[in-house]
């Protein structure tokens, strides 16, 4: 999603409520405008209820008879069956994860560099580039990954990591042949997901009040020293806002982690070793399948609803807090 | 300070501590400065660090998706390269008519309902506002692929339209209405509220304060917000992987099967043949160059109603 938008959804929440309901006239004063707007909203109300509605209707086959095999079961065996989805589930939660931790470091820095150290005139072209970075369709970055990072992988970074004493354990070494692997999906991810977590937690970082800063510097602490003890703390509960967001946003990124994670469904926890998450494995799988795959892959589309829908609501909850958090400074 | 302390004797005990405390508070200075001046560094860092991808990104599709630009890209449909002729990859004429279809058939489908909607939202408070409010927002964040399991279930399965562009228009309008609904939501919110209460107090109807005054005044917010959702809508692969069946014909019938860019780079990544895994980075480039434009265009729109609002 567009960091404008992204930046304005958190301007909103952090405003506070806003003045409205001027319009919520009683029946009588109604006019013909008024039913139009209600007719509209009832209309994407519809849609909404539709979109749920329909993935979970597709994929109710799948609940009513194999509600275990698909959420404990580690093989997929098309066309027939059993449909399992483990190794997708553990593939989504690796991969965010490690894209989660790979985002928060560099964007923690990234915010941090951008509200206290880049001069006012120059953070509108910063945040031009965060947010052409954020532009650029994610079959872009698939691409870049595959034809470009996958082959430097392969030759560099996958020898020089198990070089490392104990790093076959947690990396394995597959000698895959592309150099795709969950570890690349994951960097990918990573990268992709920096410009939604930064987006944010700079919004966050800049409404820190002016005053706590001013006066924790008056009193001899270092520029570090306020960042570390009265910036980070004060934004803490918006950060993780931010955080949440960034996550959901790693579960349902679709097309780049198909390209790069080697779409094997196998429960896989050495990082160098293909993989594949939810979102990936539905788009590869979905062309050749009929029935009940189609009703597995849709039933696979629920989870990741549920997962991305209450990690939005999270973040959303915690920015609203954030607000109140600002309130009381 | 120092005047202070010469006029104290140099041994008296008060005198000692406070050299004490001096010499302790300078080292920790020095310390803290030196932690300080470390970890600034570090953030520096990062956002250099940041900017890595970005700059490397453009310079390979520059690098690799120029050379592959010429007139016949643009013009003729694809072909499937033999080994005969290894590079006859042909155009992705193909693709790029059915980029702009299933974009304006979206378009259409969203954006008139997404700005109701956001005028609806921006005016009420009822409980379904609130609802719609916190629907939309998770609607935005919602991976595309779920619009494209949505489209292909109801449209190209259930209403049995088979895979065509108005399946994948719809995915992609989906996609695109919370957020054309949050920025209108926002853009008619950020109109004063003088303006509203002036126009009632000249009698005018709420109807009309709301189309003659608020609209007008905040459309360049709503247009910003279109322009962002039709340049998502653009890049994205997942919902039209699964609904516009990637036709190789040249057709702006909203039943037929078209392709689209995105999706044509999905197939083409994977090739067996050199001369498509090259083609793609050309693919790659129109497409990064035509979402660039509409996104740094509402940048420019954004910064218009920046102005025209000071």
């Amino acid at each position: 999603m567009s960091e404008i938008l992204n930046e304005s959804i958190v301007e909103l929440e952090l405003q506070g409520d806003h003045v409205a309901g001027e319009f919520d006239t009683p029946a009588t004063s109604r006019t013909w405008y008024h039913y139009v707007l209600i007719a509209g909203a009832v209309i994407f109300a519809a849609v909404s209820v539709g979109f749920v509605g329909t993935i979970f209707w597709s994929s109710l086959p799948t609940w009513l008879h194999h509600t275990s095999t698909l959420l404990t079961g580690s093989a997929w065996s098309s066309p027939i069956g059993p449909f399992g989805g483990l190794a997708m589930i553990v593939g989504t939660l690796e991969t965010s994860l490690i894209a989660l931790v790979i985002a928060v470091i560099i964007g923690l820095g990234t915010s941090i560099a951008i509200v206290y150290m880049i001069p006012a005139r120059f953070r509108n072209i910063v945040a031009t580039l965060v947010e052409l970075l954020a532009a650029i369709p994610s079959i872009v970055y698939g691409l870049w990954g595959l034809l470009i990072l996958a082959p430097w992988m392969e030759k560099t970074v996958n020898p020089w990591l198990n070089s490392w004493p104990f790093a076959h354990e947690i990396f394995g070494n597959s000698g895959q042949e592309f150099g795709t692997s969950l570890l690349l999906a994951s960097i990918v991810l990573g990268i992709m997901i920096l410009p939604t977590f930064v987006a944010i937690s700079r919004e966050v970082i800049s409404v820190v009040p002016q005053d706590l800063v001013e006066a924790s510097l008056s009193l001899g602490a270092t520029r570090w020293q306020v960042i570390r003890k009265v910036v980070l703390p004060t934004a803490r509960i918006g950060l993780f806002g931010a955080t949440f967001l960034a996550l959901a946003r790693a579960t349902g990124e679709t097309v780049a982690v198909a390209l790069v994670a080697g779409g094997v469904a196998n429960v896989q926890f050495h990082l160098l070793y293909p993989g594949t998450s939810i979102a990936a494995w539905i788009a590869s799988e979905f062309g050749e399948s009929q029935g009940n795959e189609i009703a597995a892959l849709m039933a696979l589309g629920v989870l990741l609803m549920a997962l991305n829908f209450a990690l939005s609501l999270v973040s959303r909850w915690l920015v609203r807090r954030q607000r109140k958090v600002l309130a009381l400074v | 300070m120092n005047d202070l302390s010469e006029l104290h004797e140099a041994s008296t005990p008060s005198s000692r501590m406070r050299d004490e405390i001096r010499r302790t508070s300078d080292a920790s200075r020095a310390r803290r400065m030196t932690v300080s001046r470390i970890m600034i560094l570090l953030c520096g860092l990062a956002l250099a660090v940041s900017a890595v991808p970005l700059v490397a990104l453009i310079y390979e599709l520059l690098r690799l998706g120029v050379p592959v630009i010429d007139k016949t890209f643009f013009t003729t449909l694809p072909a499937t390269p033999t080994l005969i002729a290894p590079n006859a990859t042909g155009g992705v004429s193909n693709a790029i008519i059915g980029t702009l279809v299933l974009t304006l058939y979206a378009s259409i489908m969203a954006i008139p309902l997404g700005v109701l909607v956001g005028v609806y939202l921006s005016e009420s408070d009822s409980k379904l506002a609130a609802a719609l409010r916190v629907i939309s927002q998770t609607m935005a964040g919602a991976p595309s692929i779920l619009m494209g399991l949505f489209a292909f279930s109801f449209i190209v399965h259930d209403l049995n339209v088979g895979f065509s562009a108005i399946a994948g228009a719809f995915a992609l309008a989906v996609l695109m209405m919370p957020v054309i609904i949050i920025s209108t939501e926002i853009a008619v919110r950020g109109v004063p509220n003088t303006l509203r209460e002036a126009g009632l107090a000249l009698g005018a109807k709420p109807h009309k304060v709301s189309l003659r005054i608020v609209l007008p005044a905040a459309i360049s917010g709503i247009v910003t917000g279109s322009i962002l959702a039709v340049s998502r809508a653009v890049g994205e692969t997942a919902p039209v992987l699964l609904t516009i069946g990637g036709g190789f014909i040249n057709s702006w019938k909203p039943l037929d099967p078209v392709s689209a860019l995105p999706l044509t780079i999905f197939e083409n990544a994977k090739s067996e043949w050199p001369s498509q895994r090259a083609q793609v980075w050309g693919i790659a480039l129109v497409l990064v160059a035509f979402v660039f434009v509409l996104s740094l265009s509402a940048r420019i729109w954004a910064a218009r109603k920046q102005r025209v609002n000071n």
